[in-house]
């Protein structure tokens, strides 16, 4: 058929980089409005619940608090929380300076333990609670068990099958957006705007410490231990046959930093790879794909410089746990996009907020996200260094939620009721 | 409204949609961005009306001429913007296949130009959908239904989502015919969509009138079938006239 016969274009292809970062950030956004409107269904939150976590340390907001009062309390709380993420960072910029990479590691294992097996089994449990799932503690305690090992083993190992770190990733970031959402209402819309200036400032100005921390890991050429989620890079049609090479590529760029290194020396100086423990056939493979792709002059070909930047997550709860995340956008080394945690989590959060008002703010205030998003994308294709991913995405959502819930609402309303459209 | 009559009425505003999502618009990737930014740009339309109209709502008269003059406007706006969405189209346009100069790929098909003007108008279609009438359900979760004095036969959100349904059809070829009468310099399809439009949003004040959406539904469905039916045909034509073109070429 005629159709078979012409060559692709680009239309095929073009945008998938940003497709593939696009649909686990919605897919978490989704989980996150799905948990709240099953978990919080009827009851507000804002007066009953008054537990003490680090976000709601300087002031307790009760909903018999007057209008003023309420935003002076925000603020508070927010400039509390900036300022333990601040000394947090540092903290982290000054271990990493200290060469302490393995502590971190363990570290960011240990944060993911306490998230999925005490957050996650708690919520699994008050799901087991709304829906009368019938299941005993013994089944449940082994699926829990289970359940988190894979997760932190996923999160430590950077071999395992990506699917699964991408979903762990996702999971992860659910769970504490949803424990986020759980605060009073004014302090969460203080929290992510206070955020979001705060990444500003830490990633663009030049002694923020994300950008000593980005610089450091340049210098050495090293990767941040953190949790960042990695899509799967884009490797053009090269004709050798789909899955088995992409992944191959996938695989040796995110690998060991020695590998990465050697991998990409030898390349250079086009002498033989070592093998680890992998066939000569497979290394061959990758060998010829990475040539190709340093020689083709494509839009798709790999910078080979990394930039990542980090912010550290404070959150205490009551079993007073600390979660390492990592926010911002940057290239990894194989050209794939790389999102931290963090931005996952707040993005969530503001949508998961605009869900406890109604659907209609969920709608607008993905698609402000989503545009912030492809807005930061945008700009990294353009400037090539690492950028904040927060302030567009979360001041758009602000803005499109107030501007939906004061304005929108009751114009579309009027037109429906009376079953006018257009 | 149960849960079970919720996503009844859901996919019968966004079922074909939906397919059409599956088989054409998610196989790439570009599409779905373009499906995205168009839904937020009707959105932002959506925000600037409201931002207008939200002092004068709700209106206190029953009379139909302030629910009109709401109309023209609203039609107004967005046809303005289908006009600005072209130009930035165009722009893509070259921006696209210089790129794919560049990378020695062909240039974009017409199969391709009609694709991505179909996902504009998608866009604008599950724009309209989604804030009409999927937006309104969640909050109606519960044993009971609602119903409006005007039109008491059938449930309130049975016959938003069927207006809905008429929508997104027209919404969506009206934006593959629009885009194809700018690029040919075609009158009579750049007249079209604005029309189709304007006569659609003025049969719903039909409804305004007791039991006026027995008639003003059907009339709504005349002016899908017939954007359709246009979409269809001007699609054939030139398709067939390419094709005949790059035979006599070759």
């Amino acid at each position: 058929m005629e159709q078979n016969r012409r060559p692709k274009t680009i239309l095929e292809t073009c945008g998938e980089e940003i497709i593939r970062i696009v649909t686990p950030v919605s897919i978490c956004m989704l989980l996150v409005v799905i948990l709240v409107s099953v978990l919080n269904g009827g009851s507000s939150l804002d007066d009953g619940l008054s537990f003490a976590t680090m976000a709601t340390m300087a002031y307790s907001e009760s909903s018999s608090d007057s209008i003023w009062d309420k935003i002076k309390g925000a603020l508070l709380n927010s400039l509390v929380f900036v300022a333990v993420v601040t000394v947090a960072t540092f903290l982290l910029v000054l271990l990493f300076y200290l060469n302490c990479t393995k502590f971190l590691k363990y570290y960011m294992g240990f944060s993911s333990l306490l998230v999925l097996g005490f957050m996650g089994g708690e919520i699994a449990l008050f799901l087991i609670k709304v829906s009368n799932f019938p299941i005993d503690c013994f089944t449940f305690a082994v699926a829990l068990y289970n359940f988190t090992v894979v997760g932190v083993v996923a999160v430590f190992i950077s071999k395992m099958a990506i699917f699964v770190t991408q979903a762990y990733l996702v999971v992860i970031g659910m769970l504490v957006a949803y424990w986020f959402t759980l605060l009073p209402e004014w302090t969460t819309w203080g929290l992510l705007v206070a955020m979001s200036l705060y990444d500003l400032a830490a990633v663009l100005l030049p002694g923020g410490p994300l950008r000593l921390l980005v610089e450091l890991a340049m210098a050495r050429d090293e990767d941040i231990p953190a949790l960042v989620y990695e899509a799967r890079p884009v490797i053009s049609d090269a004709g050798l046959g789909d899955g088995v090479v992409r992944r191959r590529v996938w695989r040796e760029g995110r690998g060991d930093l020695d590998e990465d290194q050697r991998l990409r020396s030898d390349l250079v100086s086009d002498s033989s790879l070592r093998t680890y423990g992998e066939s000569e056939r497979e290394i061959n493979i990758v060998d010829a794909e990475e040539g190709r792709a340093l020689g083709r002059d494509s839009e798709l070909a790999a910078p080979l410089i990394q930039h990542i930047n980090i912010r550290m997550n404070s959150l205490e709860n009551a079993v007073s746990g600390e979660n390492l995340a990592l926010e911002g956008i940057g290239l990894g080394s194989s050209g794939a996009i790389k999102l931290g945690l963090g931005d996952f989590i707040f993005y969530s959060v503001l949508v998961g907020r605009a869900a406890m008002y109604d659907f209609m703010t969920v709608y607008a205030c993905y698609l402000a996200v989503i545009a912030g998003l492809g807005i930061t994308l945008m700009l990294l294709a353009f400037y090539q260094k690492a950028l904040p991913a927060l302030p567009f995405s979360v001041l758009l959502g602000v803005l499109f939620y107030l501007l939906t819930r004061l304005l929108l609402e009751t114009f579309v309303v009027q037109c429906s009721i009376n079953l006018l459209m257009f | 409204m149960t849960v079970a009559a919720g996503i009844g009425y859901t996919l019968l505003a966004l079922g074909p949609s939906l397919s059409l999502f599956v088989a054409v618009i998610s196989r790439k990737p570009f599409l779905t961005l373009t499906l995205l930014s168009s839904t937020l740009v009707w959105l932002m339309s959506l925000i600037a009306l409201s931002a207008v109209w939200r002092a004068f709502l709700p209106f206190k008269t029953a009379t139909w001429w302030p629910y009109s003059l709401l109309i023209l406007t609203s039609v107004a706006l967005q046809e303005a913007l289908r006009l600005f969405l072209w130009r930035v189209n165009k722009r893509m346009e070259e921006m696209l296949d210089a790129y794919a100069d560049r990378v020695s790929k062909p240039r974009l098909y017409i199969t391709d130009k009609m694709q991505i003007a179909l996902a504009g108008g998608m866009g604008h279609g599950v724009a309209h959908a989604v804030f009409f009438c999927i937006s309104l359900l969640t909050p109606a979760f519960g044993p009971a239904t609602y119903y409006v004095e005007k039109c008491s036969k059938i449930p309130f959100f049975l016959v938003s989502s069927i207006m809905a349904l008429a929508f997104v059809t027209i919404h969506t070829f009206s934006m593959v015919i629009a885009f194809n009468g700018y690029s040919e310099g075609n009158k009579k399809d750049q007249y079209f969509a604005p029309v189709v439009h304007l006569a659609a949003g003025v049969f719903t004040l039909i409804n305004l009138a007791s039991g006026g959406c027995v008639v003003g539904i059907p009339l709504l469905y005349v002016m899908a079938i017939v954007t359709l039916v246009h979409c269809g045909n001007t699609v054939w034509r030139r398709l067939t006239d390419n094709r005949s073109m790059e035979t006599n070429l070759q």
